[in-house]
């Protein structure tokens, strides 16, 4: 096993400062670093000493011998343990969740959000298989914090067996309610489940609570439950390690583990690496990014793709349309270069709103602004290819006219898709509404 | 991309085209719709099928849901909707109605007729080309009198005094043009005029060309109509030969006039290069001149050509063509001179101009914007005498700012055109002395015509901006219903000319510009007031053909703008245009309407009817 190393920064904020020094013995569960401003605690994942600390992580050599015991936090009131057990978003964000469930919401909603969007991912759905009750004990304590009536869990249809387990469980709870979502990127978009959720449609600068609501991860509320009823400290993660390995695509899910481990020790795990690959990704295949053998995994780390190898394009134009729901430019352009394309273009879909920080967020997730514009001014450009990062709306649009023009359409995800054996994003094939009734067969393609 | 609700309105009446997928039973909003102005390109490229495609209009009535899940770029039709709403009377139908109502129309009844009439199809060029279609504002068949009437001053020159029905029109003034025919021009030891032979002093040349520091030399040509097949260099200026009589001022009172004989000047730099930029009109006169056109000679005329050569490298500088026409004016100041003496009280023939305005018609303005770019481009405004030098101001020294001038000022020469560049489509010192719309408006009995308002184009595009906000606060403070935008040339003036129009346009002034565009000339910018244009082009190909004055406005192009104009003021939407130069939409525009008017409007010819010159043979055609 690799050495653990804990990220300073695995949240939405600044960095943590650690609070111990080289050389000190730590066990499971001891607070190593705190917030210094907007953050969460962090604490050691193993049983080790302390051998390094620089400046964004402390690296932790662990003993041979990894008890299962952990320190416990210091017993509270719910939101003073999760925010003890420094709980963080693990759908990707990473806000600290103590700050986000003291939403003091008046009457609202508490919308968990199980859509498990990014391709070849297994986690969550697997997650709710397996210990539904954590996840209503979890959520009865954050609608509690937050001051939420009501609870709806949005899951995607396809998940037919979790989506009947949880009906089983919700027959005695009135206050939950279950939202079945469609089999389309990006329905787990923050703002696409409050408006799936709750009809409201959100502009991208605002949060869930304007419409009343807070929106979590389902790996996060069952956390919250671990932190409340079993005064855990949040040093594990679930993740989905998948793709070009050896022993074939099929995914691996695994429990508990360390927040710190290798990328490289979770790969073993899962088999090795195939001997041909193309990238691996820490994230999913629209908001991930590549990474590299010897990173750590952080609390908010969902899942490793290992990708199919890249096309060699011998320096073919490519354009880039860059969309909020995948890659920034930066990844983008990143993709083009392990294509060994020649980046000729840039268009920004319409809809890919630039926010203060810099990112982007799309005004209508989901649902395409027409992208044939942006068509045109590739193919002005001289591009032979494009590669998009859009959702499965606007991927459609993209293809409703770029193959027609003579343009090449790449998905920036299509070298992720392959290796998990994921349709790749091109044309819309399932109906973006869905009948809530898990029974129903839905409006197939007409056209 | 998708459209907003404002966009969405503005396209009323365009096809719906879905952006995205939209699944059945989707009602529709604008943000399903993709934005109509990308059209053309997708079906030039095989990309969209607009056939049996229903309208925006049709299709947000808030009502209208899909019957069918369909993707992006699908049209609308009734096979893949429901609840839309029928369609409007479509235009050809509202075309034949009033088309066939018009020749019952008594002639009495045209102050009263409804404004609105049948279709026009004009063409423009914004980024590339533009063509429209709108349903008129010609009244009743009567409106033929006065056009008729209207074309006979401006081609012949005729002594017909303008039928100006009285009513509640109102006389501002009067100008009279008194024609004295010359059939003869030889030169002599004095300049006179003898019966109808005008004598010009031997060795004025010499005098004439120490008169201005850069004139090297001055060469004189009497250019008889058995001599038209003279090789000549690029003609800068065609000029009447008129004086004032006593001590009126221009547009107004007397002015004498030659009939049967113009100015030409020509020239070149020592080393012979041409006092141009953009093509040249040199070669051998029959080939290289329009006749007939406002601006040109007219067949039959007798040419009093010069021939100014400037020094070396003054060609592109305001001082050298400045110079060249100052010494052809030495000499024409000699001649006006011989006019004032020799001439007889009684004219040949007379011809009354009248400025009228109409209380309680539409009041128009014409904006003509004139090259002052500085260089060769530039233009002398009201002198002393028709087209003089004396007592004028450079419209570059002005500064290019709006000069406001009487439709008689336009008539009575108040324009010394220095402009040289495409001379196809530039107006001379000629064309404003027959100026077509001009002529039109004031003749029309439906319009009040307020004006004529000259802007100088400059070089700098923070001044043309800065000219044509001026317009835009002159025109409003006119409190007109509607403005014409003519302008010459095209290229680097046609920013200024889509600004001014939009300046205009913004204030709530239905406008209607007037350029050379076709395939050429194509307007390099516009903005969303430039919906109504007309196309002065009557080259074969839509080019600048160097053929001279061929390109310029006329009477059919005054016609179809007035129609045009009247159109707008009345509120009537315009069709949008066809992208590429299609001269069928001129033509049918022009059938329209000759069908609403009840009778013919005669197109003038193109250098086809010209005899082929070699540089066309090679260059053009």
């Amino acid at each position: 096993m690799d050495n653990i190393q804990m990220l300073l920064r695995q949240h939405v904020g600044a960095p943590c400062a650690p609070i111990v020094k080289v050389g000190d013995k730590v066990k499971k569960g001891t607070l190593i670093a705190e917030p210094t401003g907007l953050g969460a605690n962090i604490f050691s994942s193993v049983y080790g000493v302390v051998e390094e600390i620089t400046e964004d992580r402390i690296i932790i050599k662990p003993d041979a011998e990894q008890p299962d015991e952990y320190e416990k936090i210091p017993e509270g009131t719910p939101l003073e343990m999760i925010k003890a057990a420094g709980v963080v978003g693990m759908g990707g964000a990473g806000f600290p969740t103590a700050i986000k469930i003291n939403a003091n919401l008046d009457h609202g909603y508490i919308l968990v959000n199980a859509a498990e969007c990014e391709p070849g991912l297994k986690h969550n759905i697997m997650q709710i298989e397996r210990e539904p009750e954590k996840l209503i004990k979890g959520l009865k304590y954050v609608m509690e914090i937050a001051g939420a009536d009501k609870a709806i869990i949005a899951i995607k249809k396809k998940n037919r067996k979790a989506v009947e387990i949880l009906d089983e469980l919700l027959k005695n709870e009135p206050a939950i309610e279950r939202h079945l979502l469609p089999d389309i990127y990006p329905m787990g978009e923050e703002r696409a489940v409050v408006r799936e959720c709750l009809g409201i449609e959100l502009e991208p600068t605002q949060l869930p609570s304007a419409a009343n609501s807070v929106v979590i991860n389902s790996e996060t509320v069952c956390r919250c439950a671990e932190a409340v009823d079993e005064a855990k400290p949040s040093f594990l993660k679930n993740l989905t390690v998948r793709g070009q390995l050896v022993g074939g695509h099929e995914p691996h899910v695994f429990w508990d583990v360390p927040v710190g481990t290798s990328v490289n020790d979770l790969i073993e795990m899962a088999g090795g690496l195939d001997e041909q690959y193309g990238e691996i990704i820490m994230g999913g295949a629209f908001t991930g990014k590549a990474t590299t053998l010897d990173a750590p995994i952080c609390k908010n780390t969902g899942a490793l793709l290992v990708t199919m190898p890249f096309m060699d394009l011998k320096g073919a134009k490519m354009g880039i349309l860059v969309c909020a729901c995948g890659g920034n430019l930066e990844r983008m352009q990143d993709i083009v270069k392990k294509y060994n394309a020649t980046e000729t273009h840039v268009c920004y879909c319409k809809q890919a709103q630039e926010q203060k920080n810099g990112t982007r967020k799309c005004e209508r997730p989901g649902n395409c602004p027409g992208q044939v514009k942006n068509n045109m001014d590739f193919k002005k450009a001289g591009c032979e290819y494009i590669i998009i990062g859009n959702c499965s709306d606007c991927s459609n649009t993209v293809m409703a006219s770029g193959p027609k023009m003579g343009l090449k359409v790449l998905h920036q995800t299509d070298h992720a898709c392959r290796a998990v054996d994921h349709a790749l994003y091109r044309t819309l094939r399932v109906s973006k509404s869905v009948d809530q009734d898990l029974n129903v067969v839905d409006n197939v393609e007409n056209n | 991309m998708s459209i907003t609700a404002e966009t969405a309105k503005q396209h009323a009446n365009d096809p719906a085209v879905l952006c995205c997928r939209a699944e059945e039973g989707t009602v529709l909003d604008p943000s399903n719709f993709e934005d109509p102005a990308i059209f053309p390109d997708l079906v030039d490229s095989g990309l969209l099928n607009l056939d049996g495609a229903l309208t925006l209009g049709q299709v947000l009535n808030g009502k209208t849901k899909l019957t069918k899940t369909v993707d992006s770029l699908t049209a609308i039709t009734p096979a893949i909707a429901e609840g839309f709403d029928a369609a409007e009377a479509a235009a050809e139908e509202v075309v034949e109605e009033v088309a066939e109502a018009a020749p019952a129309a008594p002639v009495a009844a045209v102050a009263a007729a409804p404004a609105a009439a049948g279709t026009i199809k004009l063409h423009i060029g914004e980024g590339k080309n533009i063509d429209i279609e709108i349903p008129a504002g010609l009244g009743g068949g009567a409106v033929a009198v006065p056009v008729a009437e209207a074309a006979a001053p401006a081609v012949a020159g005729a002594a017909a005094a303008p039928a100006a029905e009285v009513g509640e029109e109102k006389v501002v003034r009067e100008l009279t043009r008194k024609h004295y025919n010359i059939t003869e021009v030889k030169r002599g030891p004095e300049t006179k005029i003898e019966g109808t032979t005008l004598y010009i002093r031997e060795g004025i040349e010499e005098e004439a060309v120490a008169s201005q520091d850069l004139v090297t030399s001055m060469k004189i040509e009497i250019i008889t109509p058995e001599l038209y097949h003279t090789y000549s260099e690029t003609v800068m200026d065609i000029q009447p030969i008129a004086t004032k009589e006593d001590e009126w001022a221009l547009g107004e009172g007397y002015t004498r006039v030659l009939d049967g004989v113009v100015t030409v000047v020509t020239g070149t730099t020592d080393e012979g290069i041409q006092i141009a930029e953009f093509g040249s009109s040199e070669g051998y006169l029959d080939e290289n001149m329009m006749w007939g056109r406002p601006g040109a000679v007219d067949k039959g005329e007798t040419m009093i050509k010069y021939f100014v050569t400037i020094k070396n490298g003054k060609n592109m500088e305001r001082p050298g063509p400045i110079a060249a026409h100052s010494a052809v004016d030495y000499v024409t100041a000699e001649i006006r001179n011989a006019m004032k003496k020799d001439l007889p009280e009684t004219a040949d023939s007379e011809q009354v101009l009248q400025q009228v305005r109409r209380p309680g018609k539409k009041k128009v303005v014409i904006v003509k914007e004139i090259m002052g770019q500085g260089a060769m481009h530039d233009n002398f405004l009201f002198p002393s005498e028709p087209v003089g030098v004396l007592g004028a101001r450079p419209n570059v020294d002005l500064g290019n700012v709006p000069v406001c001038a009487s439709p008689l000022e336009v008539m009575d020469g108040c324009i010394h055109a220095l402009t040289c560049i495409g001379p196809a489509s530039k107006e001379m010192s000629r064309h404003y002395w027959r100026e077509p719309l001009v002529l039109e408006a004031i003749h029309d009995p439906e319009v009040d015509l307020v004006g004529v308002v000259f802007v100088g184009s400059p070089q700098a595009n923070s001044e043309k901006f800065y000219v044509s906000n001026r317009v835009g606060q002159t025109v409003e403070m006119l409190d007109v219903d509607g403005a014409f935008v003519t302008t010459e040339g095209f290229g680097n003036n046609h920013v200024d000319f889509v600004t001014h129009i939009e300046n205009i346009g913004k204030r709530g002034i239905p406008v209607v510009g007037f350029s050379f565009c076709a395939v050429q000339g194509a307007l390099v910018v516009g903005n969303k007031y430039c919906d109504a244009m007309v196309d002065n082009n009557k080259s074969n190909s839509g080019i600048e053909n160097e053929v001279l004055a061929c390109n310029t406005l006329c009477t059919e192009d005054a016609i179809r703008g007035l129609a045009l104009l009247k159109a707008k003021m009345a509120g009537e939407p315009i069709k949008a245009a066809e992208r590429k130069y299609n001269v069928n939409v001129k033509n049918n525009n022009i059938e329209l309407i000759e069908k609403a008017i009840g009778s013919s409007i005669e197109l003038v010819d193109n250098e086809q009817a010209l005899p082929m010159s070699e540089k066309r043979k090679a260059k053009y055609d």
